[in-house]
């Protein structure tokens, strides 16, 4: 185990483990959580794993189908099959999508350093050097400056820190692309507009798209089924519909006013997507958005065709054509629908995915106009067509910043105005805003559960907003009084539900995790009982 | 070195570096259209960049006009570029040596401009009462540039090689670039010291290069000076130290690029849609014909 880990040690060593996570190394935690000994432990891998597995990182595996090679012929395999995709990410024709931000981080990174205190991976972790986010984009460099570039070998021997390409450095950076978050905190901080976060993705991308490498959660049980059966949950056209209506009865019952939930509607003005994991998981957010939306007298619909009703979008985890193929599928839905807008789920990849990011694969009438759920809700709000009672909602509430809608869209004010109006006891964190910190389940983080990764995320990952969290509500510590944190985003609440259950939040401190429409129904006039329900979250 | 040495090398150096300056920016610029990668706060969001806001905030953003400032994000750059407000919020500990080596680079290539003047001062004949006001301050932008570069040069050198946070970045580039800034300001320094009026020398050399004077003659400090920087002018263009030009791109090309697909930009991407994808894995379904839209529009069969 490396204390001072030096970027050449990458490559060597082959087996053994790089470097090794203990919670004593990682920053503290505020009251009541700073006891380490009263905190579950952090799950090691077992001899057997150990054997079986390629952990040859941190101690911590991600994918476990991460093969090893039986001999030198097939690492050599590997090897050349790594250089090959370093060779197509810098084609034109193979890596068109993000040739010029890649060329420019790779060729022009000063080194000074000033983007590792902006990540929440490398603080929480107590600056362990292995989540440095220039550690990952140098040795990536080096390896592109020698096996691409004309001369790179005898300019490698030149210059210091000579990096060997094997399979323990590729085996070691498909991990290492696993401990980013793609929140491109340092990538705000970066003076030269260097961007980590895009090296770790296109590093991902080139294990999937060459490899064929890539967690299971995003492409096997990802993307792909996404494409094939209609979403990642698994859940078929049928089911979804199914589960939809059943909920629409449930909560018919519960708030005593009738809930329907349109589907395929052809020529509604508006076609929303939510993510079917909150169906799910959150059921209580679907439902919240047919409430408000038949309140509002809206045209709406939701779609039941592969994939249209699940509105995530794995690709921007990790692969350029996995993205483009749902992103088309999305458009296409929509315009056989005849729907006059998108309007995004509660869901920050979505947002980004397909509101900008795939802006540019969309061409024609495939381009139809798509909007941030944020600013349809504020709209609804502040129409007039609701009465709200500000005071159903008057216990603590905090607002985290999906980056992926925040940093990256600049969508930062429509859900703190409603906010401010519906939630009395709303406060910010700090940082908030474009400046937050990620929840740690960014860059698909949250849906990836293999092995012993879950403990990662929430232990190193998630330890920064869990303490800004805890720091936002402690004036009021006292766990009967109930706190909520507003997360607008499935794969933030699932990182929330799972930090939250790791640290026994609610039984400690009271808190809660939920999205915005369940808030501002529960808001409403016109629902009787309380539309949160906190023993249910 | 005889006059017409000066000449050849001295103009040699100089369409170089504006080849390879020119030939990088133009390789940056011909690079195909981007996806979206754009990331808050965009300064020319007028009335939204205080906070990092986008247009993308307003309800049905696409029947409402975008409001844009020019003078923003021209003031976000300047405040960048000549006081590296970077660093100054996030690397305060860097802020002094790097502010100092910049501020250096920047009076150092001001009192080249003003040394350029002074030779068609000279040229042009103008009072004496002029140009030695103007001699005078391009020597005194010689002295705080050779001062300020030389202390920021040797103190990142310094912290470089005994920073822990920053030693394991660097090769042997990152201190031959250094060493030979250091040699310009050092040889500056010790030129100006002992070249007697060293501005005057300075713009009687440019003087006689630009009216193409066979007979050139520069004494040693400043003959010594003017080859060190004359190669360091050759050498720059080669190197990563001219991210003054990538920074243009990283920022308003990426970073700050939130232009909506237009029907130009459409036709562009057409185009790259329609390239030939080469990518293994099984998944992407490529057989070195289909293009980047049959592969989006395919239909799904077993790709796993």
């Amino acid at each position: 185990m490396k204390s001072n880990l030096k970027l050449t040690d990458f490559s060597k060593a082959g087996d053994t483990q790089l470097t090794e996570i203990t919670i004593d190394e990682l920053i503290p935690l505020p009251p009541p959580y700073d006891k380490v000994e009263e905190l579950p432990g952090f799950k090691q891998l077992t001899e057997d794993q150990r054997e079986r597995l390629v952990c040859n990182l941190d101690g911590v595996v991600s994918y476990a189908a991460l093969p090893k090679p039986q001999d030198t012929e097939e690492e050599r395999k590997y090897v050349e099959q790594f250089v090959s995709g370093l060779k197509k990410l810098l084609s034109r024709e193979n890596n068109w999508t993000f040739l010029q931000p890649l060329l420019l981080s790779i060729d022009y990174c000063v080194q000074c350093q000033t983007c590792n205190d902006a990540c929440p991976i490398y603080l929480a972790s107590g600056k362990n050097e292995l989540y440095r986010p220039t550690y990952r984009s140098e040795i990536f460099r080096r390896l592109v400056n020698k096996y691409v570039k004309p001369g790179g070998k005898l300019r490698a021997k030149l210059n210091r820190g000579n990096i060997e390409l094997n399979w323990t450095t590729i085996t070691r950076l498909y991990e290492l692309s696993y401990r980013c978050n793609l929140c491109r905190r340092c990538t705000q901080f970066c003076p030269m507009g260097i961007d980590n976060a895009l090296i770790a993705r296109e590093l991902r991308k080139l294990f999937s798209q060459e490899l064929g490498w890539a967690p299971k959660e995003l492409h096997e049980k990802g993307t792909i089924l996404h494409l094939e059966v209609g979403s990642p949950t698994g859940m078929k056209p049928d089911v979804a519909k199914d589960n939809v209506q059943f909920l629409d009865e449930d909560f018919t019952e519960v708030t005593g006013i009738e809930v329907s939930t349109p589907w395929d509607k052809e020529g509604a003005d508006v076609l929303l997507i939510h993510s079917a994991g909150d169906i799910v998981s959150f059921p209580e957010s679907p439902i919240a958005f047919s409430i408000l939306c038949n309140a509002a007298g809206i045209s709406w619909t939701l779609a039941s065709e592969i994939p249209g009703y699940d509105g995530v979008n794995y690709g921007v985890f990790y692969d350029d054509i996995q993205l483009a193929r749902v992103a088309v599928r999305h458009a296409q839905i929509a315009k056989k629908l005849k729907v006059k807008k998108i309007v995004m789920g509660e869901c920050g990849h979505q947002h980004k995915a397909f509101m900008t990011v795939a802006d540019r694969v969309l061409t024609g009438d495939l381009n139809i106009p798509r909007e941030s759920v944020m600013t349809f809700l504020e709209n609804l709000v502040f129409s007039g067509k609701i009465k709200f009672d500000p005071s159903k909602n008057d216990f603590p509430v905090t607002l985290h910043d999906p980056c992926n809608i925040v940093r990256n869209l600049g969508i930062v004010e429509p859900q703190r105005r409603i906010l401010r109006y519906l939630c009395p006891q709303f406060r910010e964190m700090t940082p908030h805003g474009v400046d937050n910190y990620c929840c740690g389940g960014g860059g698909g983080l949250s849906v990836m559960s293999d092995v012993n990764f879950t403990d990662w995320k929430v232990n190193v990952a998630g330890r920064m907003k869990f303490k800004q969290v805890v720091d936002a509500f402690s004036d009021q510590p006292d766990p009967e009084i109930k706190k909520y944190v507003c997360a607008p985003c499935l794969n933030c609440k699932l990182q929330f539900r799972n930090i939250l259950e790791y640290y026994g939040a609610r039984e400690k401190s009271g808190i809660i995790c939920g999205g915005l429409a369940e808030l501002i129904v529960n808001a409403m006039v016109d629902i009787k009982a309380p539309f949160i329900q906190w023993g249910e979250y | 070195m005889s006059g017409i040495v000066w000449h050849i090398f001295a103009f040699g150096v100089i369409g170089v570096f504006l080849f390879v300056v020119t030939y990088r920016t133009l390789a940056i610029s011909r690079l195909p259209v981007h996806l979206r990668w754009e990331l808050a706060p965009i300064p020319h969001e007028k009335g939204k960049n205080r906070y990092g806001g986008s247009y993308l905030e307003e309800y049905e953003w696409w029947n409402r006009p975008q409001h844009k400032s020019r003078i923003v994000p021209m003031v976000y750059m300047a405040k960048e570029i000549f006081l590296l407000r970077g660093i100054w919020e996030h690397n305060r500990a860097l802020w002094p040596l790097t502010f100092a080596f910049h501020m250096g680079i920047y009076v150092f290539i001001g009192m080249l401009f003003l040394n350029v003047v002074n030779a068609v001062f000279i040229i042009a004949e103008v009072p004496l009462s002029v140009l030695n006001v103007s001699l005078v301050i391009a020597s005194a932008f010689a002295l705080v540039g050779y001062l300020l570069g030389g202390l920021g040069t040797i103190g990142l050198l310094l912290k470089r090689a005994l920073d822990r946070n920053l030693r394991p970045f660097n090769t042997i580039s990152t201190y031959c670039n250094l060493l030979f800034l250091g040699a310009v300001f050092i040889s500056g320094g010790y030129a100006w010291l002992h070249s007697g009026d060293f501005a005057s020398g300075m713009s009687l050399f440019i003087k006689r290069l630009i009216t193409f004077y066979a007979g050139i003659t520069v004494a040693f400090p400043l003959s010594l000076h003017l080859v060190i920087v004359l190669s360091f002018i050759l050498y720059l263009p080669f190197t990563d130290m001219i991210h003054f030009i990538a920074k243009y791109f990283t920022y308003h090309a990426i970073r700050w690029d939130d232009a909506p697909q237009d029907k130009k930009m459409e036709k562009e991407l057409r185009g790259l849609l329609a390239q030939p994808v080469t990518w293994s894995a099984s998944h992407v379904q490529s057989d070195g014909n289909k293009n980047w839209t049959d592969i989006a529009t395919a239909e799904m069969g077993d790709e796993k």
